[in-house]
């Protein structure tokens, strides 16, 4: 494109991006942030907000990592925070008003701040103290100090796309999705999506029927899959697929659901989804002790995981694919052995299952992936291990293993120390990440795009420490970057529970006890179920 | 059960939909117009759609051709109309029939291709091609399935070919081996074009017909 001058452009219409009145960006991984610059720079769109004076290509962004959207700061005119399905609408019914009356790009954006859910980054600035960190974050023009996270109570009557583009050519995902509910009951500390998107709130069983029976009468695919966390824990998950199978079966289509804890794993759910494809089961236990387990609040137990393999393996499995963090705060040697025993017993399950497939041997495949401490949640004051460390905690596992019947991936050290850096940082990344556009650095989240060497350069060049960003303990007074976004969830609940999690103590889930994290203020959802 | 040819066009941004791609792509389009089709009934049960002779990725098509299988009545005509109502507008359904030949009698297919160059005056590439052409043999090295790259000889198989002085270039119409037995790419005369004048050359492939043995239309 570069080459033969092609700017950017948009994929249905084959318009230049340039054209746009809006340019939006999901912001889902931090990786992809030299992604979003290199766009705008394919499209000869300035990069920064003040650059662009005029009111036209207006750059807003949401998603998860808007939860902490200071490293973009610089670039992007709004933050949507939280859910989107209203907010846009508003914030366009706005800009409509703006153009037609004649109003400057300034004006537009300072009254779009006082509309609920979004932030002008350009409307607050930072002072810091002499060692770095946040010293106030001051809002000018009279604009909230605080900015609160929009959320649909009433997901039966959100908006819920029932027809969408469908790429001729083979995609991730390739398949209907419906939202079964939105939030998770559990409160697992690593999880950012956990905290970000509470209360739970389901849809009827009435209405993701009909969703899905349109979705795949409007696509013509014959796959569907019911997207949520932890989908096992929709209340009424076998009715939900009961119903869904009244069509399913006749029309060809197969049901399948995505996330599945180790203890929703039920016979009657197994036999009404997608048992086609006997390639592989996946599950997440996390941690390889129970009492690394329980600092995370997994709520996972051995003779759980032990019990669901068993099940897996007399129906016919014969690989089990099981998912780790190594990095996890408190996280000890024994822990990170404890990985490969786990897997070792559920080898030595394979093996005492009686219906087990004849002649066939077990594989069980481990995968680590780096902690990597995220905004919103308890761990968010601490440290990341150093990549060192990870590293030597890769290696440690990887002798702990004496079977071929074990196989070990893991999760590459340098992402996941970039991740956090950017994850957690603030405003004065953004001359890094200019940087790394000017340099034209793209698709980071690729392995054979990103070089973390280069990275070093150019926060040598910036004169910024990444180290005070991903390894550095932060301290309960410490002013976070993102401390200025209401998410619903407390402060005080966040330090409460990392103090429950150094002391090995596990929390009860939403529909056991409530634990007054703060979401009831909204007024809906799994606050309100009767217990 | 009722066996059923359905013919279509392949064209515009279409061409760049790859054959697997292009197989999904009618799959969602037969799902989506509800036409009844055979699913296979083994472990991995799904829809039935075969195509006899598929189109390289980047070619036009003017006459392809797909196999399915119906279970239940339905009319010829339904099946064009509702296919196109749900395929894009690079592919375009226009007959539907019962199949007469079985699709490994395909022997030939033919192609027109326009032959330009950025580098080469219009003569020129006219020139060279014909020089091409009439050479003793012409080597090519090509993929094979099982040795990795072996240099063949595709000179054998330029019996009927026309070639014409076009703008900018040349155009070639030609018809090769094609099916299961013996398969030549057009591209390959495009591969020993850039072997032999080392330079740079486009082809934009137009496959027209398919013929069985006795140069017979495929029907």
């Amino acid at each position: 494109m570069i080459k033969k001058s092609i700017p950017l452009y948009a994929l249905e219409s084959g318009d230049a991006i340039t054209d746009f009145d809006f340019i939006g960006f999901t912001l889902q991984y931090e990786l992809s942030f030299s992604n979003v610059l290199n766009m705008l720079k394919l499209a000869g769109i300035p990069l920064k907000s003040s650059d662009r004076k005029d009111l036209k290509q207006i750059v807003v962004a949401g998603g998860p990592c808007a939860c902490n959207p200071e490293p973009l700061a610089d670039f992007i005119d709004i933050f949507f925070i939280g859910e989107g399905e209203e907010v846009d609408l508003e914030v366009i019914e706005l800009y409509r008003k703006c153009r037609d009356g004649n109003k400057s790009k300034d004006e537009f954006l300072r009254l779009a701040a006082n509309i609920k859910g979004v932030y002008v980054p350009a409307l607050y600035d930072v002072e810091y103290n002499e060692d770095g960190t946040i010293k106030c974050f001051n809002p000018k023009d009279g604009v909230s100090e605080k900015v609160e996270k929009r959320l649909m109570l009433d997901m039966d009557n959100s908006y819920y796309p029932e027809n969408f583009v469908v790429p001729n050519i083979e995609i991730v995902h390739d398949r209907a999705v419906s939202e079964i509910f939105r939030g998770c009951i559990r409160g697992c500390r690593f999880c950012q999506a956990g905290f970000l998107y509470r209360p739970v709130r389901e849809k009827s069983i009435e209405v993701i029927n009909e969703q899905c029976h349109k979705l795949c009468n409007n696509t013509g695919y014959d796959e569907v899959s019911l997207s949520s966390l932890s989908s096992s824990d929709y209340t009424e998950i076998v009715a939900l697929l009961t119903e869904l199978n009244k069509w399913a079966e006749d029309e060809k289509v197969s049901i399948s659901l995505p996330s599945l804890r180790v203890d929703g794993f039920s016979d009657d759910i197994l036999s009404k989804i997608n048992t086609v494809r006997k390639s592989g089961l996946t599950f997440a236990p996390e941690a390889g002790t129970q009492r690394l387990r329980d600092v995370i609040n997994k709520n996972v137990f051995e003779d759980e995981l032990m019990e669901t393999c068993s099940k897996a393996f007399n129906a016919g499995w014969t690989k089990v694919k099981l998912y780790f963090m190594i990095g996890l705060p408190t996280e000890t040697y024994e822990d990170v052995e404890g990985i490969a025993h786990l897997a070792q017993k559920v080898v030595d399950t394979y093996y005492r299952c009686e219906s087990k497939p004849k002649g066939k041997s077990v594989t069980v495949t481990i995968s680590t992936a780096s902690f990597v401490p995220k905004p919103f949640t308890p761990f968010q004051w601490f440290p990341q291990n150093s990549r060192k460390t990870l590293m030597d905690k890769q290696l440690h596992l990887k002798e702990t293993i004496t079977t071929k019947k074990i196989n070990y991936n893991y999760h590459d050290a340098d992402t996941s120390y970039l991740e956090a850096v950017f994850a957690r940082g603030d405003r004065r990344l953004c001359a890094v990440l200019e940087k790394a556009c000017e340099k034209g650095f793209h698709f980071d989240g690729w392995s054979d795009c990103f070089s973390l060497e280069s990275w070093f350069e150019i926060f040598d060049e910036c004169g910024i420490d990444p180290d005070f960003y991903a390894c550095r303990e932060r301290s309960f007074d410490e002013i976070l970057p993102w401390d200025f976004l209401d998410y619903g969830v407390s402060k005080d609940f966040l330090k409460k529970e990392r103090e429950k999690a150094y002391n090995d103590t596990t929390t009860e889930h939403c529909r056991l006890k409530c634990s007054n994290c703060g979401a009831a203020k909204y007024g809906g959802g799994v606050c309100f179920e009767r217990r | 059960m009722k066996d059923v040819r359905v013919w279509f066009t392949k064209d515009n941004e279409c061409k760049y939909i790859s054959h697997l791609d292009l197989n999904r792509c009618m799959l969602r389009a037969l799902h989506k117009s509800r036409i009844p089709i055979w699913h296979t009934e083994g472990f991995n049960v799904h829809p039935y759609a075969t195509f006899p002779l598929p189109l390289s990725l980047g070619f036009k098509g003017e006459r392809e051709c797909m196999d399915i299988r119906l279970v239940e009545e339905y009319s010829f005509e339904d099946i064009k109309v509702n296919l196109n109502k749900s395929l894009p507008s690079g592919i375009r359904i226009f007959d539907v029939t019962e199949p007469e030949m079985k699709a490994k009698e395909i022997a030939f297919s033919v192609f027109n291709i326009r032959i330009t160059s950025d580098k080469l005056s219009g003569d020129e590439v006219y020139r060279l091609l014909d020089e091409l052409f009439n050479k003793d043999e012409v080597l090519v090295e090509k993929k094979t399935k099982k040795k990795g790259i072996k240099e063949i000889d595709i000179k054998p198989f330029f019996n009927d070919f026309k070639l014409e002085r076009n703008i900018g270039g040349a155009i070639l119409n030609i018809t090769l081996p094609a099916g299961s037995v013996t398969n030549i790419n057009p591209l390959l005369i495009q591969k020993a074009f850039e072997r032999y004048y080392n330079t740079e050359v486009y082809f934009n492939v137009t496959k027209t017909d398919m013929l069985n043995k006795n140069l017979k239309s495929f029907k």
